[in-house]
């Protein structure tokens, strides 16, 4: 086995671990917004789903996978319409309504797949990369970083945009309020629950645009679960990555690595069982869990409804 | 500017909060209570919303088989309504849809309803059964080994004939239980033997979803398919996931990874997964050595959806045999007093012949089929990855 690791093989790593990072990147962020506003988006899993399915749909009968991920877009914005409605406007319990939210997702999506896809499985074409000029050709990265999708770089760029936002403007100052001293903004006449309504939006958005990213780009293809718990990492990335979306893309790729180190470990031929192989993201996470959770600042008014005292 | 007026809010209304524990997202006091309560009645009627679904999709298929019934009425000691319930949806053009597609068939041939769920994932399936038994269904077909030990409860507890999946002579009730079982190893071989001659980088993939028994066996015929006709050729082995079964972003991502090793046939293992390896070959970059990558299925027949060409053949699965076989023992009264087994020489595994396949080729997959099905050639069975891992290395 020790021919393996050419740079072809090598490659192909680095490539699964965007693949897998990308959507935990995207969705990651949307979370982490929603966090720093106070609104803990459980329902990250029901977003992508539904995402999911709508960004496959747009990009099967739309014909481009740029309509596919607005498609998915949309459609993470109206999940994240229903839960702002619930949880911000209507105050209901953030827990209950995204537990509501996954299982909504799971259930419907699969019986609009079963009833629309039920007799034919349809997938997409290859989303095609774009080769940046000279580097594209280094070898490794060329092919693996440098010939991604537009959506990989427009991801990137989401985590210094998410951080400028956040760190630098009125909105990221009356978002972080709203999560950390919601009576404080409150008082400075800033309306709460529209700020929180918003930011709600904005992760629905963006936990939309990683759900679609897993049917549009990642596999060409819709199917039930899909998600396999990518909303649930997203959560444990924005809770790890404390409100700061570079830390949240660091996770992201190191949980997209760990994934893609598994099947490396595999091909190697390490002597080492399967199952404990599978273990090693996860692992990652807890071990990164253990050493920065404790340290890990979240919004003091997380997850707890606003009201006006008085009211 | 903007950063002059974030730093003048930030000293109006967002000071550098204490660090204290957040207090939790369980409230307490009378005005958390009643949104509390309408948030468990808005989640009540999500779940019943989903469970209406479910309940549809149940109902739908069923209706949809109605179609398809002829006026041939069940002979006495047959069934009058067959109900199968598989884990994930039959549209897979593998596992599941072939399940309820030779259920269906079967029924057609004697005149019996279909009940099909299907979807009804790996969680406790007997609300599931006991539905479709108090609906009629008087002969059950269980589609996952997962479901056997309650299975076997619930056949007991309403007395209805079942069919069980993977459980061997342990799922066997005189008269109430029997059990299907594969020789799927020996598919794989003639799949192994077609992989061997076509592969010009001289390195085939192995690619499973998931560490299961039937992925199992077939990976083990294949090896063995391969090493007997050209025992030089490089054998690389990968697992997507623990039970990735659906999950096809992680088949592409594993099937890239193998075929970068030089891997230019895959033998894909999967259910939904395969679709995502499916991608991975169409727009792989061929290997050195070859001018194209191939896939080999399993299962069912994906031909209809090859558009561009890369499917090379198929180890295909039919259970109608073994369910015509099962309808005779009940009729002779012996119905759950031996396993069934899904083999070459019953038809309910084979090779799908493509024309991908050169005519050569194929005469040595029928040669091989010959020496299987007269014992000159013991295929291994093989139940473990880690036995597989030994193989490989």
């Amino acid at each position: 086995m020790s021919g393996i690791l050419s740079p072809e093989f090598l490659s192909a790593l680095i490539s699964g671990m965007v693949l897998a990072g990308m959507p935990l990147l995207l969705a990651g962020l949307g979370e982490t917004i929603g966090e720093q506003a106070g609104v803990l988006g459980l329902g990250m899993e029901g977003y992508m789903l539904f995402a999911a399915y709508a960004g496959f749909n747009g990009a099967l009968y739309g014909g481009s996978p740029w309509l596919g991920l607005l498609a998915g877009l949309i459609a993470g914005l109206a999940a994240a319409l229903l839960v702002a409605i619930l949880c911000v406007w209507l105050r209901l319990d953030q827990v209950v309504v995204g537990i509501g939210l996954i299982l909504l997702g799971e259930g419907l999506t699969s019986v609009l797949h079963a009833v629309q896809f039920g007799d034919t499985s349809p997938r997409l074409p290859s989303v095609p990369g774009l080769a940046i000029p000279g580097l594209s050709r280094l070898p490794v990265v060329g092919d693996s970083v440098f010939s991604q999708p537009v959506i990989f770089w427009l991801g990137i760029v989401l985590i210094l945009v998410v951080h400028l936002l956040l760190r630098s403007t009125r909105w990221g100052l009356k978002v972080r309020a709203a999560g950390d001293r919601p009576e404080a903004l409150d008082a400075a006449g800033v309306g709460v629950t529209r700020t929180r309504f918003f930011a709600v939006l904005v992760s629905g958005a963006l936990a939309g645009l990683g759900g679609a990213y897993l049917s549009v780009v990642s596999s060409g293809f819709f199917w039930p679960f899909m998600t396999n718990g990518a909303g649930f990492m997203a959560i444990v990335l924005a809770m790890l990555g404390r409100g700061r979306p570079v830390w949240v893309g660091v996770g992201a790729f190191l949980f997209g690595a760990c994934v893609s180190m598994a099947t490396a470990l595999q091909l190697v031929g390490v002597d080492v069982p399967t199952d404990a192989v599978f273990m090693l993201p996860f692992l990652a996470v807890m071990t990164a869990l253990v050493a920065f959770a404790r340290r890990s600042y979240l919004p003091a008014a997380l997850g707890v409804p606003y009201r006006r005292e008085g009211s | 500017m903007a950063a002059s007026d974030s730093t003048r809010g930030a000293h109006r209304f967002a000071r550098r909060p204490e660090r204290r524990n957040s207090p939790g997202l369980l409230c307490t006091g009378r005005a958390v209570f009643i949104p509390f309560v309408s948030a468990v009645f808005a989640l009540a009627a999500v779940m019943l919303f989903v469970g209406a679904c479910r309940t549809a999709t149940v109902t739908t298929t069923s209706e949809a088989s109605n179609e398809t019934l002829t006026s041939v009425v069940p002979e006495s000691g047959l069934p009058r309504q067959i109900a199968i319930i598989s884990p994930e949806k039959a549209n897979d053009f593998g596992w599941n849809q072939q399940g309820v597609e030779s259920v269906k068939a079967v029924a057609a041939e004697i005149g019996a309803e279909v009940l099909v769920s299907d979807g009804a994932g790996y969680d406790d399936i007997a609300p599931i059964y006991r539905q479709l038994v108090a609906a009629g269904a008087d002969w059950m077909v269980l589609w996952a080994s997962g479901y056997n030990t309650v299975g076997k409860q619930l056949a007991q507890e309403t007395k209805t004939r079942t069919v069980l999946v993977g459980a061997f002579e342990t799922g066997l009730v005189p008269d109430l239980c029997t059990d299907f079982e594969t020789q799927a190893q020996d598919g794989a071989y003639l799949a192994g033997v077609v992989a061997a001659l076509m592969s010009k980088s001289g390195t085939v993939g192995i690619v499973s979803s998931a560490d299961d028994e039937n992925w199992n066996k077939m990976a083990g015929g294949f090896i063995a398919g391969v090493r007997a006709t050209r025992p030089q050729v490089l054998i690389r082995l990968a697992q997507v996931g623990q039970a990735a079964y659906a999950d096809a972003a992680a088949g592409k991502r594993v099937t890239e990874s193998v075929i970068a090793t030089g891997a230019d046939v895959i033998l894909g293992m999967g259910d939904g997964s395969s679709f995502g390896m499916i991608q991975a070959v169409e727009n792989a970059t061929p290997p050195g050595g070859a001018d194209k990558v191939w896939f080999i299925d399993v299962i069912g027949d994906k031909s209809i959806l090859d558009t561009r060409g890369i499917l090379l053949t198929s180890v295909v699965w039919d259970y109608r045999p073994l369910l015509r076989a099962a309808l005779a023992e009940m009729k002779a009264g012996t119905y759950g007093d031996s396993v069934g087994y899904l083999d070459l020489g019953n038809g309910g595994i084979g090779l799908l012949k493509s024309d991908k396949i050169p005519a050569e080729i194929w005469q040595a997959v029928e040669a091989a089929k010959v020496r299987i099905t007269d014992g000159s050639v013991e295929v291994p069975v093989i139940y473990k990855k880690s036995d597989l891992e030994a193989l490989v290395d």
